[in-house]
């Protein structure tokens, strides 16, 4: 996917004043936070459960060479084609020759965020193969030529009426804003699709290394008709999604859909092991697995390798007050929130994704609700560490805390320059004691005023009143 | 040198490992720690008596159920059900079922692969989940997924005796009894719905618009 | 019972009167205070601005000013919770030094924290009358990194406060220190946020733990015109010098 993140600030601030987004996020606020809650005091082992998966997770990144044999292995020896993909070119390059050698004119897709980092859709269709996304929240977007802003929820940005607007434009049936019935409309005019499709691609929710299979975690059904009806299965995955065992996607099952909407459970759980046996009358014929890097090894036995326990519920955007403030699209590329302020820098570089460690006040909800115990604002600490020390942010920036140091290592003058400063700011405030601009600090003073100081440092009033108390001892 | 031979040395110069791959002695252990088939910790729900917890988590994902004293009794009771959702349609169901007397209720069970115009798609299941109120669905020859995906009523015939507390029970009745996974191990939880309009919950989205449990012994 | 009290930059520099407040609080309960004189900043603006180093060089100062005290206390979550968490877990972690941190870290309290929990105090002597309704904020270190939540809620009630909680007190107010200025509308929007939610709880007195986000959302109040909601800080309610 194109990268604008770099626009972050600029971005974010006109999404303030978007007025079908902001209700579009406090809708989806309401319900995915208290959605989670509900869901969470049910589970009684919760936080148990978070440190046995953050830590299995832990266990198969440590070892992840081994663990992605032993996948392979087990794929292979089921009828699975295991293709290996260094970069988003060498993923589609795989993908389009697949597609290609069975002369696949339509492919149907269910929902895959690594499928949008290697912008897989544009690499079919400018060799003539029609992608079509199934799952309703992506093809919305793919009518609406938009990128998902929610790795959950893709176009939860977008209202009813701009739906319906789009399904008019596309389908040309009568306009419908009915919820239901526009979703029954959307079934109908997929339907055609699903049973036409040559070839269907499926993100993977985990693969599992002891049995071989690729799994998805859905509710609508797509990834199962994307998956059962096509003659040929393309799974795209991250190689970070390796777990070792059915056991270990049980355990991560109980938190997966809890975190992402508050459901007890997704409705379909499908693992799918290997191709179809030559009696079976329905399942695809041919089955492979593309395991991309993109960027993970970067990560791997680095200092943010907890990044890749990452299970892809979405629980830290949905909490994240900056994000809950400017949605999904302000982040610029394929992830947003406090996951995509750590992964995008990582997979298309800090310089152009210089803001979003920064789009944070650190106040450490994303952490507290991840599943398996992610530590967000260390990681993103992380970044701003690199940056400071690259000297990658603003000059004004790295000054204001070089001098902000100066003074506060050397109490006699840090004393002097802050009495100055207390008064100065006190008598700026003038009588009604508000400040409402402040030279260098207009992020502030554009939208608050500061509350004027008091004029005097506690310091130098503190030690008045010692000397005082001093001189009137006995 | 490979895709696969420059991205497995990259996690291994990141992890600190020598060599080009995964040595015999680290697969060996990676083998053993698999083979624990270790289960994490289980919240209390999971010791709710399997039958009664399913009932009420099929509620909850809006499936609807039934009980019958004995299999024989399945068609008088999927026909009432059909009666009553207007459904009086011609049925496709799985061969293992096409042995019950469905004529005798007024049901046309047809045993075939089920296809885009089928309203209704017949099936039983190899276990199902307590905790979760889930289906487990196995693929084969005689047990073709489709049955419970394309109609837009998918009716289960549940087992009473098949139903386990856990997933982790249900993967380890698997294993033990098919020893593998087949190629499609179909866990279903409810009717399909979607939210992605509005955050709005919708029942019926590209999979069944109703899930029809009934139990049987 | 030598109890050293961090006063934090902002106050020293903006509200010298929560200081004040802080001292009566410990003072009435029996502790003999110092203030040691050549405190200046806990370091965690250069440390969230990345600057490890420079918050490292200023958590030694700070480690060294404190040292002989038997506690140290804070009218701040968010210094407590530098010197507490990220001094040990994170700026220290596997140094040499971090045996040192550890022990500074066990003897260092949020105020009210440490009125509630080490002083065992459950109503403050002295505390005023009829404080009256009011609503809380929580900050975001005081609350996730150090578990401040009922300690002022009960010595505010003790006191005879009405708390009226207000939605999302728990929510993020937008401060975050350098974000306040690098993404401003930001948070200029989260601190509106906080005062819609304090206008629909009918409270028209916000209480909090932390200087920074009381700035912080008091700016926004009287930038949208609000003169009458007053914003105060735990200590200075719980002293009774909110008329300062």
């Amino acid at each position: 996917m194109q990268v604008k993140s770099m626009h972050f600030k600029a971005t974010s601030s006109a999404k303030l004043n978007d007025a079908v987004l902001q209700t579009a996020l406090k809708r989806a606020k309401g319900k995915f936070v208290d959605g989670r809650a509900a869901a969470v005091a049910e589970i009684d082992a919760w936080e148990d459960i978070r440190t046995h998966a953050a830590a299995l997770r832990d266990r198969v990144i440590a070892n992840l060479d081994a663990y992605l044999i032993e996948f392979e292995q087990n794929a292979v020896a089921r009828g699975a084609v295991v293709h290996w993909a260094e970069t988003a070119e060498q993923a589609n390059a795989i993908i389009v020759k697949i597609a290609q050698d069975n002369a696949v004119k339509i492919a149907t897709k269910s929902k895959s965020m690594v499928s949008e980092e290697i912008a897989l859709n544009d690499a079919m269709e400018a060799v003539g193969i029609e992608v079509v996304e199934t799952d309703l929240g992506e093809y919305i977007l793919q009518l609406a030529h938009e990128p998902p802003s929610h790795i959950v929820a893709p176009a939860v940005h977008k209202s009813k009426e701009e739906v319906a607007d789009l399904f008019v434009a596309a389908h040309g049936r009568p306009r419908l804003t009915d919820i239901p019935a526009m979703t029954r409309e959307a079934r109908e005019v997929l339907r055609s699709k699903f049973l036409g499709a040559d070839m269907g691609i499926s993100g993977a929710n985990f693969v599992i290394a002891e049995t071989g299979t690729t799994l998805t975690v859905t509710n609508e059904g797509n990834a199962d008709l994307v998956t059962t009806v096509p003659r040929i299965h393309c799974v795209v995955t991250g190689i970070e999604k390796v777990i070792p065992t059915l056991e270990d996607f049980a355990t991560l099952i109980r938190l997966l859909p809890r975190s992402a909407t508050g459901q007890s459970a997704a409705n379909y759980l499908t693992l799918t092991t290997g191709v179809k046996a030559p009696d079976e009358l329905d399942g695809p014929e041919q089955m492979h697995v593309v395991l991309i890097d993109a960027g993970r090894t970067k990560l791997v036995g680095s200092d943010m390798k907890e990044m890749l326990r990452c299970i892809r519920c979405g629980a830290c955007m949905n909490h994240c007050p900056v994000y809950q403030n400017v949605g999904g699209h302000a982040y610029g590329w394929v992830y947003p929130g406090p996951m995509g302020s750590v992964l995008t820098p990582t997979y298309v570089g800090i310089e152009n994704a210089g803001d979003l460690p920064n789009a944070a006040t650190f106040c450490g909800e994303c952490e507290v609700v991840c599943p398996v115990k992610i530590p967000l604002p260390d990681l993103m600490r992380k970044w701003r560490e690199r940056q400071f020390d690259q000297a990658l942010r603003p000059f004004g920036e790295r000054f204001s805390i070089s001098v902000w140091n100066a003074f506060a290592t050397r109490p006699a003058l840090y004393a002097a320059s802050t009495r100055i400063a207390a008064r100065v700011a006190s008598w700026w405030g003038g009588k009604e004691r508000r400040i409402t601009w402040l030279p260098g600090l207009d992020g502030w003073t554009d939208g608050r005023d500061m509350p004027a100081p008091a004029g005097k440092t506690f310091r130098e009033l503190y030690s008045a009143r010692q000397k005082l108390a001093a001189r009137h001892k006995p | 040198m490979s895709a696969r031979e420059n991205i497995l040395a990259r996690i291994r110069a990141q992890s600190g490992r020598t060599g080009a791959t995964a040595t015999a002695a680290e697969l060996a252990a990676v083998r053993r720690h698999i083979a624990q088939q270790m289960r994490g910790p289980l919240p209390s729900i999971a010791s709710d008596p399997p039958l009664a917890r399913f009932i009420g988590e099929c509620e909850r994902l809006k499936s609807t159920v039934d009980e019958v004293a004995h299999i024989n009794d399945v068609p008088q009771a999927l026909a009432r059900y059909l009666k009553q959702n207007s459904l009086e349609v011609p049925v496709v169901g799985w061969p293992s079922l096409s042995v019950l007397d469905w004529s005798g209720a007024g049901i046309d069970y047809q045993n075939r692969l089920a296809n885009a115009d089928d309203l209704v798609g017949v099936t039983d299941c190899f276990c199902a989940i307590g905790e979760t109120g889930t289906l487990l669905l196995l693929s084969s020859p005689v047990t073709p997924k489709l049955h419970a995906l394309l109609p837009e009523t998918h009716v289960c015939i549940v087992s009473r005796s098949r139903i386990v507390a856990t997933m982790e029970d249900a993967f380890a009745l698997l294993r033990n009894e098919r020893g593998q996974l087949p190629r499609s191990t179909f866990l279903v939880s409810g009717p399909s719905r979607t939210a992605d309009i509005e955050q709005t919950i919708v029942i019926g989205a590209h999979g069944p618009y109703r899930v029809h449990v009934i139990l049987t012994p | 019972m030598k109890v050293g009290l961090f006063v934090t930059c902002l106050v020293d520099l903006v509200r010298p009167n929560i200081g004040f407040a802080a001292l009566k609080l410990l003072e009435d309960a029996g502790c003999t205070v110092v203030v040691p004189d050549s405190q200046t900043c806990c370091g965690q603006p250069g440390y969230n601005s990345g600057a490890r180093d420079i918050a490292k060089v200023l958590a030694r100062k700070v480690l060294a000013e404190f040292r002989d005290c038997d506690y140290v206390v804070a009218p701040s979550g968010s210094c407590s919770g530098q010197m507490k968490v990220h001094a040990v877990e994170d700026l220290f972690k596997g140094e040499p030094e971090e045996a040192e941190f550890r022990s500074l870290a066990a003897k260092w309290f949020e105020l009210s924290d440490f009125l509630v929990n080490v002083l065992k105090i459950s109503a403050v002597p002295n505390a005023p009358a009829a404080i009256g309704a009011l609503t809380y904020h929580d900050s975001c270190s005081g609350l996730r990194e150090l578990g401040i939540k009922s300690q002022p809620r009960m010595l505010l009630s003790a006191a005879g406060a009405t708390i009226h909680e207000m939605t999302d007190c728990e929510k993020c107010c937008g401060f975050g220190g350098t974000f306040s200025i690098k993404l401003g509308d930001i948070s200029t929007r989260m601190a509106e946020n906080k005062c819609v939610n304090i206008a629909a709880s009918g409270a028209r007195v916000l209480v909090g733990g932390d200087l920074g986000c009381l700035l912080n959302i008091e700016g926004r109040l009287r930038r949208n015109g609000d003169m009458q909601t007053k914003v105060y800080h735990f200590a200075e309610v719980m002293a009774g010098m909110t008329e300062a």
